[in-house]
C-alpha cells in the first residue's frame, strides 16, 4: 500500500525524516519496503510554454519547437512527441538537468539543429509509467516554475506491506494512528461532513438488509444534482501518487474515502434503482450479474449481494454492478458505507475470482463506527467537488449493533510471557497509546478493544501490543531454563546421515530433484499410480514422485546433454504412494546414479567405465557398512535391461533394484549405454540394521592359503562354483573369493577362466597338507562331476 | 714413527684424497690393510725383528694400521651417505605429475547448511524431529490457529492433492506432531522440505525449512531472543541484529529477525536493498490457541517458535543467485561445494 506523508500530515505533526519515519513503522511491524520520493532526482525541470512548433526540416517525425521557459530568450528544441501544440504548458529538462533515469540533459545536435533542452513524459519524470507523449501540464502553471514545485512532486510516499491481521492500518488515517503511538504525537483532523441536507432520506431511498450476520450494518446517503467530470487536481494528485487512477469526481471520492479512512464504499446512479431500495441478501440460484470490470458472473447462494427491488446490483464488498454505475449521465448518486462480514467477502471474492481494494479490505476487518463518518465526508466532498446537494441523513440499517471487546489481561502473565518487569500503570501507559482503554481489576486490567482493531481478540493479543510499544528491542535476553526431554536420532536419520558421508568420500555428488514431477513420463518409471496435484503450477510438477529413478534418470540425462559423462550421483528423499482411504504414504529412498568411468582423471590407466559390478559392489559395500545382511535376486524393473538388473533383498523382502539403463530409454544420441540407477528402499534397510556383535578373538596360528585355477562352462553360474567349494570346505575353509575371470585366448570357446582363493585355517593347530589335500580333491571331484568344471 | 711408515701414511692420504667412491674406498682397504696389503707386508715383516725392537716396531705399525682403518671407516661413513643421497634423489618422481586418488563428491549446499544450523541447535540441547511432506490441512492450518477462509492463508499458496490433502508450506505442522507425541518440556528442531505455488529466481515452489519449538513453563520472549541471538551469531558471526514485530498465525507476539548485511556490513547494498539489514528468520511466542489444538494447559505452558529457509541461507552464504540452481542437479553447480 501507498501512503503519502502529505496525506499522513492530515492527521499528525509530524517532523521526522522519511528514513526515521520507515524505521519506526518498520519496528512498529508494518514493513516499508520503499521510500518513493519522486521529486529528489528532479533538478532543473521548470514548466515551460510552447510558443511554435514547426517541422524539423530534415526529420518528418520530429518537431522544432520554441518553448519559453522564463529564463531569457526562448529555447530551440528538437522533440519527437507529436501530442503537443502551441500555447501547451510542458515540463522542460534544461540543460544539465539530470533525470530520474540518470539521463542528462545536454546541448546537442539533432538531424543538424541544435536543441536546448528536453520536453518530458510522466515517465520520463519519474511520477507514472504514462509514455504516450509529453505531459501536457495545467494551463495555470507558472512557467519558469520548478517543476517540483508545480507538480508538488516535493512529497515522500511509503511503500508499506500490511500483514494480514492489520486491517486496520490499510488507510492513511490507520498509519497515522500507528504513528501517533510510535512517536506519542496526537492525532487530529479537519471536521468531517455532516448529516445535513434538502429533504430527507428516508422518504427517497429504504435499506433493508436481510442476513444481518453477513451484514450486520448498511448506510446508503443519497446526493443530487452532480455534475459527473473530472476530479480537481489535488485529488487526482493524491489518488495517482497513491497508485489508484483516478476516473471521475464520483468514483473518485469513493476511492479517496478507501485511502483516506480505509471504508471501502460504492456508488450507484441512483436513477438506475429499481424501486429506490436496497436489499442486502443472498443471491438467488442462477442469478447473474455484469460487474464493473465489464464480466458476466454467475452467483449462487452463498454469496451476499446488494440488490434493488428487482436485481442484484452488487457483490457485496467485492465489486459493483455495470448496471447501476455512475456515467457521465448520472446527477443523482447513492452512497454506499457498509460492514461485511470478512470470511463472506472473501469466500465470494475466491469463488467469483474477483479481487478488488474493496474486497481486500473488507476480508481483513473494516470498521464498523466509519459508516456514517464515510458517508458524510463523501457527501460533503461530492458537494465540494461535484456539485452535488446530500439529501439530509443516512438511511442507516444497523441490526446488529457491534459489542465492544473486553479482554482480559493479567500483569503476572504479561511479565511472565514477555520476560520483562512492569507495573500495571505502565502496561495502561503503553496501551493507551494505541488507544486501547483499560480498567483496573486489582493487579490485572480489562481492555476495551476499539472496532477496527480485530486481530485484538485474546489476551496473547494484548501482550503483543505491549511488547510492540515496549520495543521488542528493549526486551531482555536469556536462555531457557529448561531441560528438554531427550529424543536420540532415529535409525533412520542415522542411516541417512551415514550414508551421506559415505558417498561423498565415495566421490558421489548429492542431488536434490522435485518431489513433484511430469505427468506424462515414461509407464516404467512408475511404481504405482501416482498422486496428482489439484492445481499444479505446470503439467511438469503434478504428479508427486512413486520413485526416485525418473528424478535421477533426468539428473543424469541433462548433465550428459552438458558434455558432463562420468557423473556419480545420489539423492536421499521420499516417494509417495497412494494409501487407503485416498491419503498417502511416504518412502524414504535412496538413489544412485552412475555414467561413465569413476577415475576418468587417473592418467595411470585407463579408465574402465561402470558395469553392473561396480553396482553390486558399492551396494554391498553400503550393506556392510550399515550392517545389513543382504542378498541378491533377479530383478524384473522395466527401467533397465531386462538381462542386466538385480533385486536387493533384504531376508525375503525386497529392498530395491539396480541396473543398467534400458536401451530404449536412451533417447539422445550423446547418452552412453551404460548408464546404471540403483534405488534402495531405506525403511527396509532400517529395519533390518543388525547389531555388531561380539569381537572374534585374532587367531594366533597361521592359515593356509591354496589357489584354484578352474575352466568352467560359461553356463556355470560363480555361485554354484563357491557353493561346493564352501561346502566341502566346511569350518576349516574361513575364506574364498574370487580373485580372476579370465576368457579369450588360450580358453576354449563357451568356457572361462575363473581363480579362487582358499585361506583355511584350525583356530587349535598347525593345519598339514595332509589334512588339506583331501579337501581339494572332494572339491575337485565334485565340480568336475556335477558342473563339468575342470582344474586348469 | 719412522719415516717409511711417515711416507706410507703420507701416500695412504694423498690416495684417499681422490677416492670418490666407497668402491675407491675398499679397493684402498684391500691394498694397505689387506691380506697382502702394505702394512698387513709390514706386519708380517716384523717376524725378522728381535723381540725388542719387534715391540716398538709392532707398536708403530699398530698405530698405522689404526690410523689408515679409523680413516678409511670415517670416509666410508661419508661417502656411502653421499651415495644414498644421490641414488635416492635419483629416484624423485615429477612432482607436478596430479595425484590419481578417486576425486571426492559433495554434499548438496543445502544440507550443508542445514547441518550448520542444525548443529548449533542440538549443541543447545534441541531433538531434531520429522514429519510428513504430505499434510492433512489440519496440521498444515487449522492445529496452527490457520482457519479456512482466513486472509493469512494468501501468505503462502498452497499446492492441494486430489485427495485434499495439502503438501506442507511450512514445517510448522512437525511442531504439532511433536506437541502430540510429547509433553513438555521440549525443545525441537525439524527440518524439511516445502511448497509453495511460486516460481522465479528467489521462488522455488520447493524448498527447505528449519523449524524450531521450545515449551516449558515460564518461556518468556526474553528466553526467545537469547535463543536466536545465540544461533545468529554462531552462523553469521557477531554483529547487530533487530527483531521487528510480524504477523504469523500460530505466534502471538510475532516477530521477523533482521541481522546487519552481511555483505555490506550496514551500509547498504543490492542485497540488502540498500536497508542495510537482511531478515533471517521468523519467530514469535506460541500462540495459546496452537497449544489448545495439542491439549497442552496454557495456563502451565509458554513457547516459541521459529522458522527458516535454508535455501535462502545457503543461497546468501555462497552468494548463489538463482534459487533454481539448487533443484538443477547440474554438476557444474554442485561440485563446486
Amino acid at each position: 500500500m501507498k501512503v503519502l506523508l502529505s496525506w499522513l500530515k492530515d492527521y499528525i505533526d509530524i517532523n521526522e525524516t522519511p528514513e526515521r519515519i520507515a524505521d519506526a513503522l518498520n519496528m512498529s511491524g508494518l514493513e516499508v519496503e520503499e521510500i518513493i520520493q519522486p521529486g529528489k532526482n528532479l533538478n532543473n525541470v521548470v514548466v515551460g510554454k510552447i510558443l511554435s512548433r514547426d517541422p524539423h526540416p530534415d526529420a518528418e517525425k520530429l518537431s522544432l519547437c520554441s518553448v519559453d521557459v522564463n529564463r531569457g530568450q526562448p529555447l530551440q528544441i528538437v522533440c519527437g512527441a507529436n501530442n503537443m501544440k502551441a500555447g501547451d504548458k510542458v515540463p522542460v529538462a534544461l540543460i544539465g538537468a539530470r533525470l530520474p533515469s540518470g539521463f542528462e540533459i545536454s546541448k546537442a545536435k539533432i538531424r543538424g539543429i541544435e536543441s536546448s533542452g528536453m520536453m518530458c513524459s510522466k515517465r520520463e519524470l519519474g511520477i507514472s509509467e504514462e509514455h504516450g507523449g509529453l505531459y501536457i501540464l495545467d494551463e495555470n502553471a507558472e512557467i519558469g516554475q520548478n517543476i517540483v514545485n508545480a507538480l508538488s512532486l516535493d512529497d515522500v510516499i511509503f511503500e508499506i506491506s500490511i500483514t494480514p491481521n492489520r486491517g486496520d492500518a490499510l488507510s492513511h488515517l490507520g498509519i497515522a494512528r500507528e504513528l501517533s503511538a510510535i512517536f506519542n504525537l496526537p492525532l487530529h483532523r479537519d471536521p468531517l461532513g455532516d448529516e445535513d441536507g434538502e429533504g430527507h432520506v428516508a422518504e427517497q431511498v429504504t435499506v433493508e438488509i436481510q442476513d444481518k450476520d453477513l451484514c450486520p450494518r448498511y448506510g446508503a446517503r443519497l446526493v443530487h444534482n452532480v455534475k459527473v467530470g473530472p476530479s480537481p487536481d489535488w485529488l487526482k494528485e493524491r489518488l495517482e501518487k497513491a497508485g489508484i487512477r483516478s476516473i471521475n469526481n464520483v468514483v473518485d471520492v469513493t476511492n479517496y474515502i478507501m485511502l483516506d479512512i480505509g471504508h471501502p464504499m460504492h456508488a450507484f446512479d441512483y436513477a438506475k434503482l429499481a424501486g429506490k431500495k436496497i436489499v442486502v441478501r443472498p443471491a438467488g440460484k442462477d442469478e447473474r450479474i455484469a460487474t464493473l470490470d465489464n464480466a458476466e458472473r454467475s452467483l449462487d447462494s452463498s454469496m451476499l449481494v446488494i440488490a434493488d427491488a428487482e436485481k442484484p446490483v452488487a457483490v457485496a464488498g467485492v465489486m459493483g454492478g455495470l448496471h447501476s454505475s455512475v456515467t457521465d449521465d448520472t446527477t443523482s448518486v447513492l452512497l454506499e458505507a457498509a460492514f461485511f462480514d470478512p470470511t463472506s467477502v472473501r469466500k465470494t471474492s475466491k469463488r467469483l475470482a474477483l479481487m478488488s481494494d474493496s474486497s481486500y479490505r473488507f476480508e481483513r476487518g473494516t470498521n464498523i463506527d466509519n459508516v456514517p463518518i464515510a458517508l458524510n465526508e463523501a457527501a460533503r466532498l461530492l458537494k465540494q467537488i461535484a456539485g452535488g446537494n446530500p439529501v439530509k441523513g443516512i438511511a442507516d440499517a444497523y441490526p446488529k449493533p457491534e459489542v465492544l471487546r473486553q479482554i482480559k489481561v493479567r500483569t503476572r502473565r504479561v511479565n511472565r510471557v514477555i520476560g520483562i518487569n512492569l507495573s500495571p500503570v505502565q502496561i495502561e501507559t503503553l496501551l493507551l497509546r494505541l488507544k486501547l482503554d483499560t480498567r483496573r481489576d486489582g493487579e490485572d486490567l480489562i481492555v476495551s478493544v476499539p472496532p477496527y482493531r480485530h486481530d485484538l481478540s485474546i489476551e496473547a493479543d494484548i501482550i503483543e501490543e505491549v511488547a510492540r510499544m515496549y520495543g521488542y528491542n528493549n526486551i531482555p535476553t536469556t536462555l531457557p531454563a529448561i531441560t528438554s526431554v531427550l529424543q536420540l536420532p532415529t535409525p533412520l536419520q542415522k542411516m541417512e546421515k551415514r550414508l551421506r558421508d559415505h558417498f561423498v568420500s565415495c566421490g558421489f555428488n548429492e542431488i536434490m530433484t522435485y518431489s513433484f514431477i511430469p505427468a506424462a513420463i515414461d509407464e516404467c518409471f512408475r511404481e504405482k499410480k501416482p498422486l496428482m496435484l489439484q492445481n499444479p503450477l505446470s503439467e511438469d510438477l503434478s504428479a508427486m514422485r512413486t520413485s526416485l529413478k525418473w528424478g535421477m534418470f533426468d539428473a543424469l540425462k541433462r548433465n550428459i546433454l552438458n558434455d558432463e559423462f562420468n557423473l556419480r550421483l545420489f539423492e536421499i528423499g521420499k516417494a509417495f504412494h497412494p494409501a487407503a482411504g485416498g491419503l498417502s504414504e511416504e518412502h524414504s529412498r535412496l538413489c544412485i546414479g552412475f555414467s561413465g568411468s569413476a577415475d576418468p582423471k587417473d592418467w595411470r590407466r585407463s579408465a574402465e567405465t561402470f558395469d553392473l559390478f561396480s553396482v553390486k559392489g558399492l551396494i554391498q559395500n553400503i550393506a556392510d557398512l550399515l550392517k545389513v545382511k543382504v542378498r541378491y535376486a533377479p530383478g524384473s524393473c522395466s527401467v533397465f535391461h531386462p538381462a542386466v538388473q538385480m533385486e536387493l533383498m533384504v531376508g525375503k523382502i525386497p529392498a530395491g533394484e539396480f541396473g543398467q539403463l534400458h536401451p530404449n530409454l536412451l533417447d539422445n544420441k550423446k547418452m552412453p549405454k551404460c548408464i546404471f540407477i540403483a534405488e534402495i528402499d531405506l525403511d527396509k534397510l532400517a529395519t533390518a540394521i543388525e547389531d555388531a556383535g561380539r569381537m572374534k578373538p585374532i587367531p594366533e596360528l597361521p592359515a593356509v592359503r591354496r589357489d584354484l585355477a578352474l575352466l568352467a562352462p560359461t553356463a556355470v553360474a560363480h555361485r554354484d562354483i563357491l557353493k561346493i567349494l564352501t561346502t566341502e570346505g566346511k569350518q576349516l575353509l574361513e575364506d574364498c573369493y574370487l580373485f580372476d575371470v579370465y576368457q579369450g585366448k588360450g580358453i576354449p570357446e563357451n568356457c572361462r577362466s575363473l581363480a579362487f582363493a582358499l585361506s583355511f585355517r584350525d583356530p587349535k593347530k598347525t593345519l598339514t597338507d595332509e589334512e588339506i589335500q583331501p579337501m581339494i580333491s572332494r572339491m575337485v571331484s565334485r565340480l568336475d562331476s556335477e558342473l563339468a568344471v575342470k582344474l586348469r | 714413527m719412522s719415516d717409511s711408515h711417515e711416507q706410507l701414511l703420507k701416500q695412504y692420504l694423498s690416495e684417499k684424497a681422490k677416492a670418490a667412491t666407497t668402491a675407491d674406498l675398499e679397493g684402498l682397504r684391500v691394498k694397505y690393510l689387506g691380506k697382502k696389503g702394505e702394512v698387513t707386508e709390514l706386519l708380517k715383516g716384523l717376524g725378522k725383528l728381535s723381540i725388542e725392537e719387534r715391540k716398538a716396531a709392532g707398536a708403530a705399525i699398530n698405530d698405522l694400521k689404526t690410523q689408515i682403518q679409523s680413516s678409511l671407516e670415517e670416509s666410508m661413513r661419508e661417502l656411502a651417505l653421499k651415495e644414498q643421497e644421490a641414488r635416492l634423489s635419483a629416484e624423485k618422481p615429477d612432482h607436478s605429475l596430479p595425484g590419481t586418488w578417486p576425486t571426492a563428491g559433495s554434499l548438496h549446499p543445502v544440507v550443508q547448511v542445514a547441518k550448520e544450523v542444525a548443529d548449533i541447535f542440538l549443541s543447545m540441547g534441541f531433538f531434531m524431529a520429522e514429519g510428513p511432506e504430505i499434510e492433512d490441512e489440519y496440521y498444515n492450518f487449522e492445529a496452527l490457529n490457520v482457519p479456512s477462509h482466513h486472509p493469512a492463508r494468501d501468505m503462502q499458496d498452497t499446492f492441494y492433492l486430489e485427495s485434499g490433502q495439502v503438501l506442507r508450506t511450512q514445517t510448522s505442522p512437525v511442531q504439532i506432531r511433536t506437541m502430540e507425541a510429547l509433553q513438555p518440556p521440549l525443545k525441537m528442531i525439524g527440518l524439511g522440505k516445502v511448497f509453495r505455488k511460486d516460481s522465479d529466481i528467489t521462488h522455488s515452489p520447493m524448498f527447505n525449512q528449519m523449524e524450531g519449538l521450545v515449551v516449558g513453563e515460564n518461556i518468556s520472549m526474553a528466553d526467545l531472543k537469547g535463543t536466536l541471538v545465540m544461533f545468529v551469531e554462531n552462523m553469521f558471526g557477531k554483529r547487530p541484529y533487530r527483531f521487528r514485530p510480524s504477523f504469523f498465525p500460530f505466534t502471538e507476539p510475532s516477530a521477523e529477525m533482521d541481522i546487519q548485511c552481511i555483505f555490506c556490513e550496514g551500509k547498504g547494498c543490492k542485497v540488502c536493498k540498500g536497508t542495510g539489514w537482511m531478515e533471517v528468520l521468523g519467530c514469535g511466542m506460541v500462540n495459546p490457541k496452537v497449544f489448545e489444538a495439542v491439549k497442552y494447559d496454557t495456563e502451565k505452558y509458554t513457547g516459541f517458535a521459529f522458522g527458516m529457509g535454508i535455501d535462502r541461507i545457503a543461497m546468501l552464504r555462497y552468494g548463489i543467485n538463482d534459487i533454481r540452481l539448487l533443484f538443477s542437479s547440474d554438476v557444474r553447480f554442485l561440485r563446486q561445494f
